[in-house]
């Protein structure tokens, strides 16, 4: 999606005035500007605009707990994320002190074909000082600290992709859309080729061909998703290329690669920033797909797709064992797009009347 | 206002006309799947569903009965010379859905098919390796012409058979589809495409294909009206659904819409105490299979030995699988192969205690030496594992108990699809790999015959003459008449396989299963047909 | 404007042969090969290769299979369906999946289309946020947990649709997964609807359409959504091309005969013709869609054209 290139930020980063330059001689009273509006850079009013916004403000709070979350949160109780304990298997979600409310006690409907039954193995299986958080899964491994290292995982892998996808779609788009010509022409054939393949033969090989494991799984997110950044790039470049700041740098001399990252780089990056936000929950999401092929992260580790394609096996007899990730994944998910549609709305100065 | 009133309408016409859908039709059985079929080609297909499809409107010489033995079907009679090594079978007046009779040329023709190397079927050995049909071995290597194969029809009704030497379970083989008859003149007429749809087969048993796409998702057969023994189908005919999603199987079979299904181990909780619950044994048995040869760590025996002694098979199977798979000890699995005295050839289940338990002390013993003799401290290994559900499960099961019981052991694991796996462990280029395998025919040969020096399937490339002499012996040799004999000396070889920690036995499959209580007469076998329908009587 | 569809045409043709060329030596690449199974011997796996031409160049086979194809000939799988030819395999899967891919498609473009305007008209309200929570749960929950939720619901508990999908019953039995599907298609129409819909609302002749007496539905329909709806295009293409090639994951669940479960099964039992032949479809049908909404784009709004007939 094309979006409208912030003007302000073209000025302000475009020409840096340095000592070697001329002085204005009593530049502030002869020119009158209105100091409430200059001194306040592009940045500082995107920021501004940003936490006006209740919504965004939420999302970002709630990527930051997550975050801070998948950091302390394995560490918060004793159990590891591969410990099994093959005698407390499946066991229902028990918290201290919230159990005394009748939640969080470690009882659990079972659903059976001879009617319904409500057990608490705890109490049955008499682990009176036990305490599984989320519960625990088929191989009584804690889903609690299982939960927050499969959130750790997906935001490592979500992130870099989106960031190594940034970097190459953005580069890819950028230089096709400068040089034009044949050169455009030569690369968007070879995007049209990319694209025309289906992602999933491109990824499912790519992970048979290496060696299964985060890196790989990295790598073939962001193979999916760099022909999108770089077809903003590219429309963006292509609006640029001809405006008057580009055309003074090139006829100072300045050389090709450096119009392209140094001059009009800096003026798409809100864009490309709205755009990395919203690759973000796809990366987590491709990823989750890739665990229910059986491509995913390899056991025993976990991402929340893998642990959502687990705990989907148990929906029907133990049902909390799917909620913890599904609802991590789906308020990451929420958290990104709502920021990313703060960023957008803030970095669009036409939008922020509204 | 108007059009959304139409709306409603038309939407609760839908809801209507779907809740009817959920009833059974008939009296069909309704039968879940896991896989589709892979081919309806007798000689081609290798995989269960194939063959239980295949037998379905197919009958070969024989075929099973409840307890897998042979009995009669298409041979009506049969004698067999006082050497053993000559059948002549007598065929009953039994007639292809097209209305041709079945005669002896079409088991020649058929078998012909299974050894013609342009054909490249994967089960031809059991013409040539288990049933020893003269120069069938010599065909498949494409030394002598098909039509040298020990089979002849001596006349329409008559089919001779020479075997190189006597096999003593020959008669149960011919259950086996790849041993089924093909309609030459049949075959001729529909070409390349045989074996692709309801009009490119021919049935002469006791249901006929009628609704079939390739690797369908849904499919049908019906009685056999000329049927030589169509009194005894009680059914109107089988409705295959195949249903890769076990959740979904189950609530199927809850509202009534499939009669059997199977259960993941995980819904059996679910399931327990309803009385249509069963487990049937799969036959199949689930192994670690170490590089011997390739692996300088794994070439010495203390540290094979702690790696299978540090496994608890308890805890996998009553702990993770729950679908009542049974711990295995012995190289051969439980409850497919019967001796001469009746009993299971791995009924005991303690008898290599000495090479193979679940003990934890003995696995550090053997680890400490392993260790020394090697002169490291710690060890990394990898274990290769199919990319499906229970393989994934086991091996982090296995990977848990090995690192606590053995200090200084990191294993990680490696999910591959399951061809690839294979692969990787045929040329050798694994460490560990978890696999498994499924018996063929109901004796200890299925599973021995694979560790002789050079078989593609012994992936630890382990030899030991002694062993390749028994398996010899066994199956061309002396003892190829003496059942006792033979079966003391099998017992011989499998000690061998254990105290060499050749693999590491770990438990022998079964399958947790719903069968609705209106359903009698599925019958189940671990090897050749998985399910057998045609004694089926469904009430109701 | 028709010279340049002329040479869109052509070079859409030139693309779909480059792609057949990176699919085939993509295959090389593979690891492992269709005749692995465990009781094969290398004479056996050896007289497979040749009989289905396996052991030639890749330029060789590349040639032949293109020749081959030209006369509707796609080859046989080798695995999945042994020796079925792709045609016989595929005919009436296809149909299948552009049948429950296509009642998605318009479940979930009209569904987001409703949420996105909710949103946009009632900008900053309960109303957007309700929209934009529904909107993000769609995209948020994995198809499979959906599915399976759905099929547990309303086929399971209430009973009101088959749990699987049935041939006798494909309009009853589709529902389920064509809502499953949709949820996706829905949340992203919705989410760039809103975002269209606020631009075109804040826009000039917006204002002047309004001056001018213009109000309510007519406003909203004929001015606003119709200069909306060009950039909502762009992002459904791409989606009903994925759609109508199926989905693996909904596939699996409701036992749909589909082309997704097919061409994973494929990938991973290393069947070259149906991977080939699949991949194909779905690479004519993107890029036949993608020249259909370019040339579209057109037609629509004369700015674009002139932009064109200058290249």
């Amino acid at each position: 999606m094309a979006k409208k290139q912030p003007v302000l930020a073209a000025a302000e980063t475009a020409y840096v005035p340095t000592d070697a330059d001329f002085v204005l001689k009593n530049a502030d009273d002869a020119l009158m500007l209105d100091t409430n509006f200059a001194s306040q850079s592009f940045w500082k009013d995107v920021l501004v605009r940003f936490f006006r916004k209740k919504s965004a403000v939420l999302g970002l709070a709630l990527i930051i707990i997550i975050t801070l979350m998948s950091i302390v949160g394995p560490g918060m109780n004793a159990y590891t994320y591969d410990g099994q304990q093959l005698t407390q298997k499946n066991l229902a979600p028990r918290v201290q002190g919230l159990e005394n409310y009748g939640i969080f006690d470690g009882s659990e409907t079972m659903h059976t074909t001879s009617g319904n039954k409500t057990v608490n193995n705890y109490i049955e299986k008499d682990l009176t000082d036990v305490y599984y958080w989320f519960g625990s899964d088929n191989f009584g491994r804690d889903i609690w600290t299982r939960t927050w290292s499969g959130a750790r995982v997906s935001l490592i892998i979500a992130a870099a992709a989106a960031l190594i996808d940034m970097i190459i779609g953005m580069s890819y788009g950028l230089i096709s859309g400068y040089f034009g010509g044949r050169v455009d022409m030569v690369m968007q054939r070879f995007l049209e080729i990319m694209n025309g393949i289906p992602r999933l033969v491109i990824v499912t090989l790519l992970l048979l061909v290496l060696e299964p494991g985060m890196l790989t799984i990295i790598f073939a997110l962001m193979l999916t998703e760099w022909v999108g950044m770089s077809r903003i790039a590219r429309a963006e470049m292509l609006k640029l290329k001809e405006q008057e700041f580009v055309l003074a740098s090139r006829t100072l001399g300045a050389g090709k690669f450096f119009i392209i990252f140094r001059e009009v780089l800096p003026n798409i990056i809100g864009p490309i920033i709205t755009q990395v936000m919203f690759s973000i929950p796809t990366a987590i999401f491709t990823e989750a797909f890739l665990s229910f092929v059986g491509l995913g992260i390899p056991v025993p580790r976990c991402s929340l797709g893998s642990l959502i394609s687990e705990g989907f096996n148990a929906f029907t007899t133990h049902p909390y064992q799917i909620i913890p990730p599904v609802i991590a994944m789906a308020l990451l998910m929420f958290s990104f797009n709502l920021v990313a549609d703060g960023l957008r709305e803030a970095l669009d100065p036409k939008m922020k009347e509204m | 206002m108007k059009r959304l009133a139409t709306l409603i309408l038309a939407l609760a016409m839908i809801l209507s006309l779907a809740v009817p859908a959920m009833a059974a039709e008939g009296s069909d059985l309704n039968v879940m799947v896991e896989t589709p079929v892979e081919s309806l080609d007798p000689q081609i297909a290798t995989d269960g569903t194939s063959f239980e499809v295949i037998a379905g409107y197919t009958d070969g010489l024989t075929q099973m009965d409840a307890e897998g033995g042979a009995i009669p079907a298409i041979a009506e009679s049969w004698d067999i010379s006082d050497d053993g090594t000559v059948y002549t079978f007598h065929l009953r007046d039994a007639q292809w859905s097209n209305g041709d009779p079945v005669t002896a040329a079409d088991f020649v023709f058929g078998w012909q098919r299974a050894v013609d190397p342009a054909n490249a079927s994967e089960y031809s050995y059991m013409l040539s390796d288990i049933g020893q049909v003269v120069n069938a071995a010599e065909i498949i290597a494409g030394e002598k012409d098909v039509s040298e194969l020990g089979v002849k029809a001596v006349d329409d009704k008559t089919l001779e058979v020479t075997l190189n030497v006597p096999v003593s379970y020959f008669l149960s083989l011919m259950y086996f589809p790849t041993y089924y008859p093909v309609n030459q003149a049949f075959y001729e007429s529909v070409g390349d495409t045989f074996g692709t749809s309801p009009e490119t087969v021919l049935s002469n048993g006791a249901f006929i294909l009628d609704s079939y796409e390739p690797a369908a998702t849904a499919f049908h057969m019906t009685k056999n009206p000329d049927y030589y023994n169509a009194d005894s189908v009680q059914i109107s005919g089988v409705n295959y659904q195949v249903i890769q999603d076990s959740q979904q199987a189950l609530m199927s079979y809850q509202t009534g819409a499939l009669d059997t299904t199977l259960v993941n181990g995980e819904q059996v909780e679910q399931v327990k105490d309803d009385p249509a619950f069963l487990t049937v044994g799969a036959g199949y048995l689930w192994y670690v299979s170490p590089n011997i040869k390739g692996v300088e760590a794994l070439a010495n025996l203390n540290v094979r030995m702690a790696l299978t002694y540090a496994i608890n098979r308890v805890d996998i199977t009553e702990g993770v699988l729950m679908d009542g798979s049974i711990p295995t000890y012995t190289a051969v699995p439980l409850q497919f192969a019967t001796g001469p005295d009746g009993s299971d050839f791995s009924g005991d289940q303690s008898k290599y205690a000495d090479y193979c338990a679940d003990d934890t002390d003995k696995a550090a013993e053997y680890w400490a030496a392993g260790l020394e003799e090697l002169g490291i401290d710690s060890l990394e290994l990898d274990m290769i594992v199919d990319a499906d559900d229970a393989p994934q499960k086991v091996a982090q099961v296995l990977k848990s108990q090995w690192e606590t019981a053995l200090p200084g052991l990191t294993v990680n694991l490696t999910i591959e699809p399951k061809k690839q796996r294979v692969e990787d462990m045929q040329n050798g280029d694994f460490e560990l790999g978890l696999t498994r395998w499924g018996p063929d025919y109901a004796d200890p040969m299925t599973y021995l015959g694979m560790w002789v020096t050079d078989n593609s399937n012994n992936y630890g490339f382990w030899s030991n003459e002694e062993y390749d002499a028994i398996i010899d012996e066994c199956t061309t040799g002396d003892l190829c008449t003496d059942a006792e004999g033979r079966w003391a000396r099998l017992y011989d070889a499998e000690e061998l396989v254990m105290a060499d920690a050749v693999i590491f036995p770990l438990y022998t499959q079964a399958n947790a299963e719903m069968i609705s209580p209106s359903v009698t007469g599925i019958e189940h076998h671990p090897c050749a047909l998985n399910r057998v329908f045609k004694n089926v009587v469904k009430e109701g | 404007m028709k010279k340049y569809t002329l040479k869109r045409l052509f070079t859409s043709l030139f693309t779909l042969l480059a792609i057949l060329l990176v699919l085939f030596i993509l295959m090389q690449l593979m690891p492992g090969s269709p005749f692995n199974d465990e009781k094969l011997n290398d004479d056996q796996r050896a007289a497979l290769y040749a009989k289905y031409g396996l052991d030639q160049p890749v330029l060789v086979q590349f040639f032949r299979y293109v020749s081959n194809m030209l006369r509707g000939d796609y080859g046989v799988s080798y695995n999945i369906s042994k020796n079925t030819p792709i045609s016989q395999l595929i005919q009436t899967r296809l149909p299948t999946s552009i049948y429950i891919g296509g009642a998605a498609v318009a479940l979930g473009a009209v569904m987001g289309l409703i949420l996105g305007l909710i949103a946009a008209l009632k900008h900053d309200t309960f109303w957007d946020t309700l929209a934009t929570v529904i909107s993000v749960i769609g995209v948020s929950v994995p198809s499979y947990v959906f599915a399976l939720a759905l099929s547990y619901a309303l086929g399971f508990r209430l009973q009101w649709f088959p749990m699987l999908y049935n041939t006798q019953l494909a309009t009853q039995s589709s529902v389920l997964p064509s809502i499953a599907l949709s949820m996706f298609t829905m949340a992203s129409i919705a989410r760039f609807t809103r975002t269209e819909m606020l631009e075109v609302l804040d826009s000039d002749y917006m204002l002047l359409a309004e001056s001018k007496g213009v109000s309510g539905p007519a406003l909203i329909f004929r001015h606003a959504l119709r200069n909306a709806l060009i950039p909502i295009i762009t992002v459904l293409a791409p989606l009903i091309v994925d759609l109508m090639t199926g989905s693996l994951v909904v596939e699996k669940i409701f036992a749909i005969p589909g082309v997704g479960s097919l061409l994973v099964n494929a990938i991973q039992s290393n069947d070259y013709n149906v991977v080939i032949s699949l991949s194909f479809i779905y690479s004519a049908m993107y890029i036949g869609i993608m020249l259909v909404v370019d040339i579209l784009y057109g037609v629509i709004d004369p700015r674009i054209r002139l932009a064109k007939e200058g290249d």
